[in-house]
């Protein structure tokens, strides 16, 4: 592979000329791994300023270069000591979005469809969805200590007012026709509820699903600092007690990874799965 | 056979509200092939809805073969413009008229025979496998038709579904559904606001004044033989006569 510029110069020159297929071989390599080679060009070009930055510019001891974080990373990892806490953060994560997510889309399908109970719940929930999961930090530990509990509690509380407002959205908004069309050709009303509404409330249930899922990953970590003896928050924590700057970088880098890692494995699932409900949100 | 009548439609409340149908009075027979013709905002839509029970009448009474019409009903079913809107979008070809035979509680082994036939009948056999969104539009309303035939109606509503398509396509679809009809002895009812349209298909045209309080002003008896050719003198004076009801009424509303 040649350098970029390099490519595009070939690629102007002989894109669809038979007489250059090199070039447009190279061309063409370069569309279809554009967005990848991009991608790993960022993450250099990022890392290689930190490098420099922190060598010659920053304290090293207040922002430590990427290669001192990599080399504090190795002992942790080969000890095991940051899978613990990856695990145990991911753990908690996991339960409460999935907890989250599964009752308010129950909740948010029953409030879509009966408006009677919307009325009576939205305004409660439109003064509750206000409390952060960081403000209910200090009452959850009250009422479920410092164990596993209070981790749920709060990621279950901040997925959940995401995902039901989504959800309630998705139902409300789902095409008239769509629902007439069904209801003509003999549905019952249970049937073009479960068969026409939910699928077309999917889009907008998966959307808060992402922005709920993120959300977790940033609440979880003030939780663990708080109210936590174990997890990423904690070895942030414990590392920032023992001015270990080095241990906070690595824990840092950590988090960003496991958003990132998370974000695409719920839209690999979501495009396998859910594909077909998807793609169709420009039609109508 | 469709009775509607004294149909009045208010929208709104009944002593501030707007009033869409303003007495309507209707009869079509079974196997009829009825167009409402109006421009734009005459309540032929209105009436249309009613017809499906999608709304309820304000005062008068609608019928279908003696009994009121209340609620939707698959004896009657709605064709709409958006076949994109109409159609679920998350089905292939195959699977939404599939829809249809599930709802309607169709015995399972019968489904890929009707599937097959009613595919076929809309020469849609080749995209079975295809999404909605990647049909075009005269193949999504081709795939509409399939799906509506597909329950056996008795009456299809019609609610001007070729009027987003372009000429070429429109006459194709014009040519299709007369002949389905002829086949199938359903009874139609079509909404248009173009005249030639109208010529082209119906058995009868009912032209509907501007609104509000929309009525039928006139009712058109077409005894041309099909296919017509609206270039024939009878069916251009047909036009011209029907072009002077409607532009006379546009003139005293204005």
């Amino acid at each position: 592979m040649p350098p970029a510029s390099e490519t595009v110069r070939l690629k102007r020159q002989g894109a669809g000329s038979p007489s250059l297929p090199l070039a447009v071989h190279l061309a063409s390599t370069w569309q279809r791994f554009r967005g990848l080679l991009l991608f790993i060009a960022s993450i250099v070009i990022g890392f290689a300023s930190w490098q420099i930055l922190s060598t010659f510019i920053f304290n090293p001891f207040l922002i430590p270069p990427p290669l001192v974080v990599f080399k504090t990373a190795i002992p942790m990892i080969q000890s095991g000591e940051i899978l613990r806490d990856v695990a145990i953060s991911l753990s908690r994560v996991s339960v409460g979005f999935i907890g989250g997510s599964a009752v308010a889309i129950v909740l948010g399908v029953m409030l879509g469809r009966v408006r009677l109970l919307n009325e009576l719940l939205d305004p409660i929930i439109e003064l509750l969805r206000y409390l952060s999961p960081t403000a209910m930090i200090p009452i959850a530990v009250i009422w479920f200590g410092i164990g596993e509990m209070s981790k749920y509690f709060l990621i279950f509380w901040g997925t959940f007012f995401i995902v039901l407002i989504n959800t309630v959205a998705g139902v409300w908004r789902a095409p008239v026709i769509r629902q007439r069309a069904a209801e003509c050709l003999g549905a019952s009303r249970l049937q073009i509820f479960v068969l026409v509404v939910i699928p077309s409330a999917a889009p907008y249930i998966v959307t808060g699903m992402r922005i709920a899922m993120a959300s977790s990953f940033m609440s979880i970590i003030p939780a663990e600092i708080l109210a936590a003896d174990s997890g990423i928050g904690f070895l942030l924590q414990n590392s920032s007690m023992l001015l270990q700057t080095n241990r906070i970088f690595v824990a840092l880098l950590t988090i960003c990874l496991l958003g990132f890692i998370f974000d695409r494995v719920f839209r690999i699932i979501v495009d396998r799965m859910l594909s077909r409900y998807m793609s169709y949100v420009a039609l109508t | 056979m469709l009775r509607v009548s004294g149909v009045r439609k208010v929208f709104g409340t009944a002593d501030d509200g707007y009033v869409a149908l303003g007495g309507i009075d209707l009869e079509v027979s079974t196997g009829e092939f009825v167009c409402l013709l109006g421009p734009s905002g005459c309540g032929k839509s209105t009436l249309l809805n009613i017809l499906a029970g999608f709304d309820a009448v304000s005062a008068g009474a609608v019928e279908f073969d003696g009994a009121p019409i209340r609620r939707a009903g698959r004896d009657r079913v709605m064709f709409f413009q958006d076949a994109g809107a109409a159609l679920l979008p998350w089905l292939t070809a195959e699977e939404n008229v599939r829809f249809a035979l599930r709802v309607r509680k169709v015995p399972k082994d019968q489904w890929p025979a009707i599937i097959g036939r009613y595919l076929a009948m809309v020469d849609l056999t080749a995209h079975r496998q295809k999404f909605p969104a990647q049909l075009s539009g005269g193949m999504r309303q081709r795939l509409q038709i399939a799906r509506a035939l597909a329950v056996e109606p008795k009456v299809l509503l019609m609610d001007e579904p070729f009027a987003a398509l372009d000429a070429l396509t429109r006459r194709r679809m014009h040519a299709f559904l007369l002949d389905i009809w002829q086949r199938t002895q359903t009874t139609v009812v079509f909404v248009t606001h173009d005249i030639s349209e109208a010529i082209a298909l119906a058995d009868r045209i009912c032209v509907m004044s501007v609104g509000p309080g929309s009525v039928i002003t006139e009712v058109v008896r077409v005894d041309l033989p099909r296919p017509r050719d609206l270039t024939d003198p009878r069916a251009a004076g047909l036009f011209k006569d029907i072009e002077a009801l409607l532009s006379r009424d546009l003139a005293e509303v204005a």
